[in-house]
């Protein structure tokens, strides 16, 4: 039961690092772009959530199986 | 009455889907009965959400295959908007007969499926016959399995999106609640306000994308 529990803590902190790391740089870079080209920043804007959503679903991903294993506890 | 309806096994999510889809529907027959050319009142600011959402949706589809399909995007963007913020309603998930659709894995399935085969008929039908599977095999014939996987991954992963977002949002909260009931789940549906806007965005964003792939290259004039 302890060892579930851990893997659920596990599965949804590892499953976090990898798109918060990734979200941090396309966000970095968005508004670098934003900022050098203010007349683009509505284009910018729309292709950073949809390339945030796409990152996110990975750590969903992980959430889902947390909950997974959360009910087997 | 909503016992009897759980008892045959009509979900609390059903029950507020189908309450939503009335209430969608009578206010866009009641916006829609005296059109005039000069708007005001409701008429005024549906056409305003709507003019701004075919812009929107213009600016990625391209004007032919937008004016075609907005109509399945937008109805998928409205849906999906006002059932997340359905789960925002006080006593969402605890009172009989409310709680969010979008928070159960078989709406989201349902939706899914739905823009999986419109993408495939609607591929079929603007090139005009089978010639559309073509682009399975498109670089390179050996590429065939990855790009089935790939089209039969889609679906999976909107439902799962949208499921594991709206699901993870309400049990982040509800452990809030247990932790401080005070002052931090109010934090939380503050920021749920956001993600239900953004998701409903992103769900009918890739449905677009996945259309305007599917429709042929527009010829620039």
């Amino acid at each position: 039961m302890g060892l579930i529990a851990l893997g659920a803590a596990l599965a949804i902190g590892l499953a976090t690092i990898g798109p918060g790391i990734g979200q941090g740089i396309a966000a970095a870079k968005a508004l670098e772009g934003m900022a050098r080209q203010p007349e683009a920043a509505g284009m910018l804007r729309t292709n950073m959530i949809l390339s945030f959503a796409f990152m996110e679903s990975l750590s969903i991903y992980g959430l889902l199986i947390a909950f997974l294993l959360f009910s087997k506890i | 009455m909503i016992e009897t309806l759980n008892s045959i096994g009509i979900s609390n999510g059903m029950i507020t889907s189908t309450v939503i889809t009335v209430l969608l529907v009578g206010i866009s027959i009641f916006a829609g009965r005296r059109l005039q050319t000069v708007p005001s009142g409701l008429q005024n600011f549906m056409e305003w959400a709507i003019e701004s959402l075919f812009n929107f949706f213009e600016g990625i589809m391209g004007s032919r295959a937008c004016r075609q399909y907005f109509s399945l995007i937008a109805t998928l963007f409205i849906y999906i908007l006002i059932a997340n913020y359905s789960g925002l309603l006080p006593g969402s998930g605890h009172v009989n007969g409310l709680d969010a659709p979008t928070g159960s894995i078989n709406c989201t399935a349902a939706m899914a499926i739905v823009v999986f085969f419109a993408t495939q008929i609607i591929g079929v039908k603007e090139h005009h016959g089978v010639s559309y599977f073509k682009h399975l095999a498109q670089p390179f014939v050996f590429l065939l399995p990855l790009m089935i996987i790939e089209e039969i991954v889609r679906p999976v992963s909107l439902t799962l999106r949208l499921y594991g977002n709206i699901f993870g949002e309400h049990t982040v909260t509800s452990s809030f609640f247990d932790l401080v009931p005070i002052g931090l789940p109010v934090v939380m549906q503050a920021l749920s306000v956001l993600m239900g806007l953004v998701q409903a965005l992103v769900f009918s964003l890739l449905a677009a994308i996945y259309i305007k792939e599917a429709c042929p290259e527009e010829e620039h004039l």
